[in-house]
């Protein structure tokens, strides 16, 4: 009875107001729309790989969400993830060591390293976030190939660790000829760092510090927050989420090349954090809306083709959609700020 | 300023010395004045852009854009052998068509940035996607190549030695000078700029100026968009990519603040110079589009830190009293 009530009662218009929800619908919409088209898309095999491919969208989301949170952007993970997995593979292959464990040390302290960098920066100097990262972007990538080197290395060079890594399964299922699939290991992975994600942000004076700085930086130092600290942690935090994403990227892939995968995708995910309602003034936003932003970026590039648009339609339609979504939420804002006399400007 | 101007002396200087009989060519002066302008005037619409307190990622996808129209109409409406006025129509109406797409394109930069209240950053990194994705789709990302030779004067010709696109390049950045400076809406700019808060209390109506921002830094991507493709006689979505980056970083040199409300076409224009003089010695040096990379990023960011520390110095000389109060610390001084 007691749960009956609870649905009873539950305030329903409040959902409307969340942009969750709108990414929500929009995301089963289109879901049906696909699923008519292609009754295969619903299929349980079909989500597991779904789940398996925007693994790696998903974490760099994250690191980016919590950047977005603290009222700044960060452009050059893409950068930090494509280094971290460069140089992690060029130093296994050359020590001739196949241990995944090694991978991930160095792959995430790349990461970490490159992450301070920016850290040190923005805090420090007080330099604008977007203009700082899209300045390491290029370094980090140019510094990449010009220093560590440029040749991509093939399936065949790539040690077995990554491979079996890449192919590594949760539980695995049977179909009726004889043949098995299953639920990839990434998605423990990606669950695993939410919940790591949601702890911080929820139960800890860092996350409460993070939420801080993005709404008021300067209230937040007064109340005592040590910002230089916190933005360590932010930036160091997305640093070490790309290292994780680039080995699993990797795994997924197997092959490196530094010149073109990963550096581009920056749109994309950018795209899927903002669509899941993260504010880029800060302060506002929920892992779940990024998770469902990603969820919807990810349906998107898979279904382009099914839908009857070539591939060369992706680019235009992801900028679409940003501009879209975004319209819609911060115009709602304004109103709202407009209706209660509110001038203040923040652009 | 004079900073400016000394490290640009200085340059100019260090890369004759060191480059003994390959820099200081007139060849090679050719050169460097006709590749700078299509940059240079991607380089003053990011600082109209700054200047008002936002900034335009989608600039390069803007020229990306035009260009790509533009190259249609120029390959597909003039079979070969068409008469001499007939052509000169349908190569007027290419850059017609390249100015008005860029406006419109600046025009929905504006509208979302003013009328719906999103963040310039956010608002130009969607419209950059729409558009190249618009060029991506339409070529399916081919090149489209082969100009009308007459067309290929606006990007390659000289005028009595001087490189065309040079000239043109001189003549907007007057023009815009004149119009950040002289003008009611230039003035607007900057005010909007440094505080819009102020700026809206003292009767500018800031969507109004932004919308208006906006268009001009589109109108400049598709000017810029018409040189690109009549110096290189040829464009594929992606070509100039690398220009956003050094379009910021020639802005910045140029001592624009990117909060807004500072900056100046002169500065910008030696911050053009020094980078094209470098972009020349490592052509001529040979360095590798990598290095490059490395370089313009790390160029950035020094450039930025040195503003701190000179708008910290500045500000601790004031309180000490050891400098006359200025109206505003600009910074890169």
């Amino acid at each position: 009875m007691k749960l009956f009530d609870a649905v009873k009662t539950y305030d329903y218009r409040s959902l409307l107001k969340h942009n969750e929800t709108f990414v929500f619908f929009v995301l089963l919409g289109f879901s049906i729309v696909v699923t008519i088209i292609n009754p295969s898309f619903l299929s349980i095999e079909n989500l597991f790989d779904l789940a398996k491919s925007s693994a790696g969208m998903a974490i760099l989301a994250i690191g980016v969400f919590i950047v977005l949170l603290s009222g700044g952007i960060d452009v050059s993970f893409t950068a930090v993830a494509i280094s971290a997995q460069y140089i992690a593979v060029k130093t296994l292959i050359i020590l001739g060591i196949d241990n995944l464990a090694l991978a991930f040390l160095i792959s995430c302290s790349v990461g970490i390293a490159l992450g301070s960098i920016n850290a040190f920066l923005i805090s420090i100097f007080r330099l604008p976030t977007l203009i700082t990262t899209l300045g390491t972007l290029s370094v980090f990538h140019g510094g990449l190939l010009e220093f560590v080197g440029s040749t991509p290395f093939y399936s065949g060079q790539i040690p077995d660790c990554f491979k079996s890594f890449g192919l590594a399964q949760v539980f695995t299922l049977v179909r009726e000829d004889g043949t098995k699939f299953g639920l990839s290991l990434y998605v423990l992975i990606i669950l695993g760092i939410v919940v790591v994600t949601w702890i911080i942000l929820r139960y800890t004076m860092l996350g409460r510090g993070i939420y801080a700085i993005g709404g008021n930086r300067e209230a937040a130092e007064r109340a005592g927050f040590n910002i230089t600290r916190i933005q360590f942690f932010i930036y160091c935090y997305v640093g070490f989420l790309a290292g994780i994403m680039a080995i699993m990227h990797l795994a997924m892939i197997r092959y490196a090349t530094p010149t073109l995968s990963i550096v581009g995708t920056e749109l994309s995910v950018i795209a899927a954090v903002v669509l899941g309602g993260a504010r880029i003034t800060g302060g506002s936003g929920s892992i779940l809306g990024t998770l469902l932003g990603v969820a919807l970026i990810v349906a998107l590039q898979k279904n382009l083709v099914l839908m009857g648009l070539s591939s060369y339609w992706h680019q235009f339609l992801v900028g679409l959609i940003i501009i879209v979504g975004v319209s819609i939420t911060y115009y709602q804002s304004l109103r709202r700020s407009q209706q209660r006399v509110v001038f203040t400007e923040e652009l | 300023m004079w900073t400016l101007f000394i490290m640009m002396v200085a340059l100019s200087a260090i890369m004759s010395a060191a480059l003994p009989g390959k820099f200081l060519r007139l060849l090679n002066f050719q050169s460097m004045f006709s590749q700078f302008p299509e940059f240079g005037l991607l380089s003053i619409a990011m600082m109209v852009a700054m200047i008002s307190g936002g900034i335009d990622l989608s600039v390069v996808a803007i020229t990306n854009l035009t260009g790509v129209v533009s190259a249609l109409i120029l390959t597909r409406m003039i079979p070969a052998g068409m008469a001499g006025p007939q052509a000169f129509i349908i190569m007027a109406l290419a850059v017609v068509t390249a100015i008005v797409i860029s406006g419109l394109c600046g025009l929905l930069n504006g509208v979302v940035i003013s009328k719906f209240g999103v963040p310039p950053i956010l608002a130009t990194l969607g419209t950059q996607g729409l558009f190249l994705g618009i060029a991506i789709a339409i070529t399916e990302g081919h090149g489209i190549s082969t100009f009308p030779e007459k067309f290929l004067f606006i990007g390659s010709g000289m005028v009595g030695g001087i490189p065309m696109p040079f000239i043109i390049f001189v003549g907007v950045a007057v023009l815009i000078f004149l119009f950040m400076n002289k003008t009611k809406l230039g003035l607007s700019i900057y005010m909007v700029g440094s505080n819009p808060t102020v700026s809206r209390f003292a009767g500018i109506d800031n969507d109004n100026v932004l919308i208006k921002t906006y268009v001009v830094t589109g109108l400049l991507a598709g000017l810029s968009s018409v040189v690109m493709i009549s110096r290189v006689n040829s464009m594929r979505p992606g070509y100039g990519a690398a220009y956003l980056l050094q379009a910021i970083l020639v802005v910045i040199l140029g001592g624009v603040d990117p909060y807004g409300g500072f900056g100046s076409v002169l500065g910008v224009t030696m911050g053009i110079i020094i980078l094209q003089v470098l972009q020349s010695g490592f052509n001529i040096l040979s360095f590798s589009p990598f290095f490059k990379k490395f370089i313009w990023g790390m160029m950035l960011l020094v450039v930025m830190v040195i503003n701190f520390f000179v708008a910290k110095y500045q500000q601790r000389a004031k309180k000490l009293g050891t400098q006359p109060v200025e109206s505003v610390p600009s910074p890169g001084e």
